[in-house]
């Protein structure tokens, strides 16, 4: 009797462990809870749209460290933007993909999907999405470079305590151009970025999540790091926003120009002075 | 001795249930496995633009059942494209497809599970879609948008202990939608409300089955069509990064489309169409 007893305590131990097996397929709890929605954390008083560093005001007051070639490249894009141009924000403008870093920037608000061999941050404004992989892989011979670049996470228990608390990102392969926000403050024309990043939750209020990135980028003169924060909607239910960006968008880029688009679907300039598009290749007999 | 070995084999097993428990946040054993990258799986012999009911032709071979009113305005906007004009079709200027069109995976599609919602990651005009299986009930109002707003359930149909259909319902659309390039139309006034299956087919396991049925007032019947894709063999895929505006030579201005020439000007998208009114730059009238 007593040897059976045995037996059926080893078996039913067996019979969890086996359960258990299958069942761990995916342990989130292994993982921080990055569940819920985003928002970007808004330093109150800093001037001008949104920035790379939120605490410092956009453009020039981020203090960027560009080479003295890319601080004239950006102040150039100044003066064009003061004219009433659009300067290096002119591809944004058209919808076209922000990439990296400025599509971190949470115009819209962030998910963030964390699985075991990808984690997903899912943007859904200009840019769609970014896929971190966390699966093991190395760095693939060719990278079709994109705005968004190809991101390894690695997840990190930086306490020990059998948890991962830190997801550390490197992004490379680009193409562009690409700016850190919309005035225009320039990432280099050779596209040779490298992204470095730490996602955590603040010890303090797990409801605010950093994204420290660091830069690398042969417009700098030394790597630039920033840290930027994002707060959870305590709203478990929170409504997305469908955004489609030509659907709200003003700006109409013809032949290099911007113009804008009236209330009332007109053709407007958008700096004095501005000459209308040619037309040549409408019928002169219509006019 | 013994008595020792039961009590510890026990403690074991206690322990192990424990953590079980406790790691247990997620099982994603319970889901079926969509994991992966899913192409849309194509007909041959099939003519024309990618269609509602892929098994057919696009525009009229699909068979639509379209009211009288609705088939008169899909003949009208068959008329307008002979002419060059895009018509209300969004899509050309990237504003968007809606449902179904979003999703006929323009793009290889990705869907990932969890219990609150399943995301469909379209990587396309739209970029994604939430549906969400937390079991809440429809919002008292609904921001109408062009994918809607989805609830769905997973349902074990055969009594296994597992999930294998994704049950969705769809409401709370804007327009124009169409389901297809060749603008046939679903109705203006947005009520349209999809019901989706979704679920593996039982002899492979790397085709997934989308079985839509559309309810909408354009037609004289709901209207079901079982849409496939594919799952790439390739454990790594590459992910392509598809932004519509790139690229794209259609400009939109009011309710008029123009084409950007090669050297970057504005041309006409039809024979005699006017230039843009240029009332806003005096100072360039002759």
């Amino acid at each position: 009797m007593n040897g059976q007893s045995v037996t059926r305590a080893f078996i039913l131990a067996a019979a969890l462990l086996m359960a258990i097996g299958s069942a761990q397929a995916f342990d989130d709890s292994k993982y921080p809870n990055l569940k819920g929605q985003w928002e970007r954390f808004v330093v109150r008083g800093v001037p001008g749209q949104p920035s790379f560093d939120q605490t410092k005001g956009w453009g020039a007051l981020q203090g960027a460290p560009l080479t003295p070639e890319y601080q004239a490249i950006f102040e150039e894009n100044v003066r064009e933007q003061d004219a009433g141009g659009l300067g290096l924000g002119a591809d944004h403008a058209r919808c076209v993909a922000a990439g990296m870093p400025f599509m971190m920037v949470a115009f819209r608000p962030l998910e963030f999907i964390v699985t075991p061999e990808t984690t997903y941050i899912i943007i859904a404004d200009y840019d769609p999405l970014r896929r971190i992989f966390t699966d093991g892989r190395d760095w693939p011979k060719e990278i079709e470079p994109t705005f968004q670049g190809y991101s390894i996470g690695k997840w990190i228990d930086t306490d020990g305590d059998g948890k991962y608390d830190v997801l550390e990102v490197e992004t490379r392969g680009f193409k562009g151009p690409r700016v850190y926000e919309i005035r225009g403050l320039p990432l280099h024309r050779d596209n040779q970025s490298v992204f470095k990043e730490r996602f955590y939750l603040d010890k303090n209020d797990p409801n605010l999540l950093h994204d420290e990135i660091t830069v690398i980028d042969n417009a700098l003169t030394r790597p630039w790091t920033v840290d930027k924060r994002y707060v959870r909607n305590p709203d478990l239910h929170a409504e997305w926003p469908e955004s489609i960006c030509p659907e709200y968008n003003a700006n109409v880029v013809i032949g290099g120009e911007n113009f804008f688009l009236s209330a009332d679907g007109l053709l407007m300039p958008s700096r004095k002075g501005q000459l209308p598009p040619d037309v040549r290749y409408f019928d002169k007999r219509r006019e | 001795m013994i008595h020792r070995l039961v009590m510890g084999a026990a403690a074991l097993a206690l322990a192990l249930l424990a953590a079980a428990s406790g790691a247990q946040a997620f099982d994603d054993s319970e889901y079926p496995n969509f994991k992966g990258q899913w192409r849309r799986m194509p007909v041959p012999g099939v003519r024309g633009q990618i269609s509602f009911d892929q098994h057919k032709d696009w525009g009229k071979g699909q068979g639509a059942p379209l009211t009288p009113e609705y088939q008169a305005i899909y003949e009208a906007n068959l008329k307008t494209q002979a002419k060059g004009d895009s018509g209300e079709w969004l899509g050309i200027s990237c504003l968007g497809f809606g449902m179904p069109i979003m999703m006929y995976g323009g793009e290889p599609i990705e869907i990932i599970i969890t219990p609150a919602t399943t995301y469909i990651l379209l990587n396309w005009v739209e970029h994604g879609r939430r549906i969400y299986t937390d079991g809440r009930d429809w919002p008292e109002d609904i921001e109408p948008t062009l994918q809607g707003y989805s609830i769905g359930k997973w349902v074990d149909t055969d009594g296994d202990g597992k999930f294998d259909v994704l049950e969705v319902e769809t409401r709370g659309f804007k327009g124009p939608r169409h389901y297809d390039a060749s603008q046939l139309p679903l109705h203006h006034d947005n009520k349209s409300v999809f019901k989706e299956r979704f679920y593996l087919n039982k002899n492979n396991p790397d085709i997934l089955h989308d079985e839509i049925t559309v309810i909408d007032n354009a037609l004289t019947r709901p209207w079901t069509v079982v849409r496939e894709y594919q799952r790439n063999a390739e454990v790594r895929p590459a992910w392509r990064e598809f932004i519509c505006a790139e690229g794209n030579g259609h400009v939109r201005i009011g309710n008029e489309n123009y084409y950007m020439s090669a050297d970057g000007l504005l041309m006409p998208v039809r024979k005699d169409q006017p230039p843009p009114d240029l009332r806003y730059f005096p100072w360039a009238q002759k």
